[in-house]
């Protein structure tokens, strides 16, 4: 589902690139945590997946497309099958949670018919069922970030990239989305996280892969935040 | 594609940068009235040339025995001497091109100028009192002394009239109001343009978190520029029907209730009117579509 080639990413003007030679194989279904300081290439490993930044040298596919090569006009296309959650939910203040929710199909050309249908299923999947007309700023961290999750998961995309997803969350609200992004993840969705979060990671005992200086580390099926080779 | 969501879009944009929708329209105002002028002052400028004959052009009248002013005129010129006439025109190597006007021409061209006392059951001029005549146009304006020199004396022509004497102030009066028009226009069009990008520059920032969520979830360049491209156009349309507004003033309060009184030549009307508008309205949509598509490419990039 999203493959890594010997991928090298420079920014100009920094001396050590962000990425150095970093080769990953992530399958459809798979969990992944992805994990390492602040500075190791996480997020512009995230960034690649995206197709936000492109690699220096090497190939990255995803959803089986090389992201180097794909069009400028199919970037979009490739972004509807791949979700985002960030550390900071990232929603529209003005708009109450049904319509953020919404925002997400509107803007990729649903019908009206099939967002009225759809927005009360999600919503009601990520445990917001009867809070569509609450704004924001009424919300908890937690639902706020269960509103980025149902605008992510609302459009069925095939890979779900949280960036430090629960970084604002108290541990009760953490527990309460990882239980959300699992169960998201058991429908098929492939999950990439970035995370600090040693606890969560330790007992999720999913697949981590750990990042140093841009360099991989670690790959671990069924690892934990601080495991060894 | 939901519309609903782009015409609410463009709805809010328009009332977010009210203030800077404003500047930009009443720049279009001034640069496209004066662009439309400029343009209006060029028409004037060829139809002036097209009365008068433009400045590189030599005029001899001949003789129609009726209101010579050459006392060497007897009579009406004759076909012996037009031809004499017409080879020391060809064998001059001043000349670049002769036309004749017949004296019906030549009275028909008056006609034109609606003077008073020439149209009408009985007219105080008539096609006899015209003088026929040859229009040279020289290589050079320089060496019209040379050809007037050659052809004045010979017999069958009454007077010569030099063109560049009489329409030279006109041409050049109107030539530095068309200059000074399309200066003006210019500078104010680098102001309109720069006011559009700011405004576009304004406008991204403040939907920054709404093109950032929607580049994430996917939406397409188009989707997410064309609110921008709507208000640009709502904007350029108020600028550009403005401006036509003062244009149509222009002409309907200088030209045709001052200007059009005087006879000295043929005055730009409504026709030229409309087709200097076309070209203004044209103008107004580039200089705000282009520079909103270039700006939106480099601030929405996917």
């Amino acid at each position: 589902m999203i493959r890594f080639e010997k991928v090298s990413k420079a920014y100009p003007g920094q001396a050590r690139p962000a990425l150095n030679s970093l080769s990953i194989d992530i399958q459809k279904g798979e969990f992944v945590f992805l994990v390492g300081q602040s500075g190791s290439g996480k997020s512009t490993a995230l960034k690649l997946m995206l197709r936000e930044q492109r690699p220096t040298t090497g190939r990255v596919y995803v959803a089986g497309k090389e992201i180097n090569r794909l069009a400028g006009w199919k970037v979009p296309r490739l972004r509807r099958q791949v979700g985002t959650i960030f550390q900071d939910f990232r929603l529209l203040a003005n708009k109450n949670v049904a319509e953020n929710v919404a925002f997400a199909m509107q803007v990729t050309g649903h019908s009206n018919r099939e967002i009225r249908q759809r927005v009360p299923e999600t919503l009601e999947l990520v445990g917001l069922d009867g809070k569509g007309d609450r704004m924001p700023d009424e919300l908890s961290g937690g639902e706020q970030q269960r509103v980025a999750v149902a605008r992510a998961f609302i459009n069925r995309p095939m890979i779900l990239i949280a960036d430090e997803p629960t970084g604002n969350l108290d541990p009760g609200n953490t527990v309460g989305i990882m239980r959300l992004l699992d169960r998201i993840n058991r429908s098929g969705t492939t999950i990439v996280m970035a995370t600090h979060d040693v606890q969560m990671v330790d007992q999720m005992r999913k697949r981590v892969i750990e990042l140093e200086h841009g360099h991989l580390v670690r790959d671990q099926v069924q690892g934990g935040y601080g495991a060894q080779f | 594609m939901q519309l609903r969501y782009v015409f609410t879009e463009l709805r809010q944009g328009l009332r977010r940068n009210l203030s800077m929708h404003v500047a930009v329209a009443l720049t279009l105002l001034v640069s496209l009235t004066l662009a439309g002028v400029g343009l209006l002052l060029r028409e004037q400028a060829q139809l002036t040339e097209e009365v008068w004959g433009d400045e590189l052009q030599i005029t001899f009248y001949m003789c129609n025995g009726a209101n010579d002013r050459n006392p060497q005129c007897a009579g009406a010129v004759d076909d012996s001497q037009k031809k004499v006439i017409t080879d020391a025109l060809d064998d001059n190597k001043y000349v670049d091109k002769v036309e004749e006007e017949s004296q019906e021409q030549a009275y028909e061209r008056l006609q034109a100028l609606d003077v008073e006392g020439v149209s009408g059951p009985d007219p105080v001029v008539k096609a006899d009192d015209m003088w026929e005549s040859y229009w040279v146009t020289m290589t050079d304006p320089h060496h019209s002394a040379e050809i007037i020199e050659a052809v004045a004396g010979l017999d069958g022509i009454d007077h010569v009239g030099d063109v560049h004497e009489v329409t030279g102030p006109i041409l050049a009066a109107v030539d530095g109001l068309q200059s000074a028009a399309l200066v003006g226009a210019i500078v104010l069009v680098i102001a309109a343009l720069l006011l559009v990008a700011n405004t576009i520059r304004l406008a991204a920032f403040a939907r920054r978190r709404e093109i950032g969520i929607m580049r994430l979830v996917g939406a397409s360049t188009l989707y997410i520029a064309l609110p921008f491209l709507l208000e640009s156009l709502v904007v350029a349309l108020v600028g550009i029907g403005l401006s036509g507004v003062a244009l149509a003033s222009v002409m309907y309060f200088g030209v045709e209730q001052r200007l059009s009184s005087t006879a000295v030549t043929q005055w730009v009307g409504w026709e030229e009117f409309f087709s200097s508008f076309a070209i203004v309205a044209i103008l107004g949509i580039l200089l705000t579509l282009v520079p909103t598509l270039l700006l939106t490419r480099k601030y929405i990039k996917v």
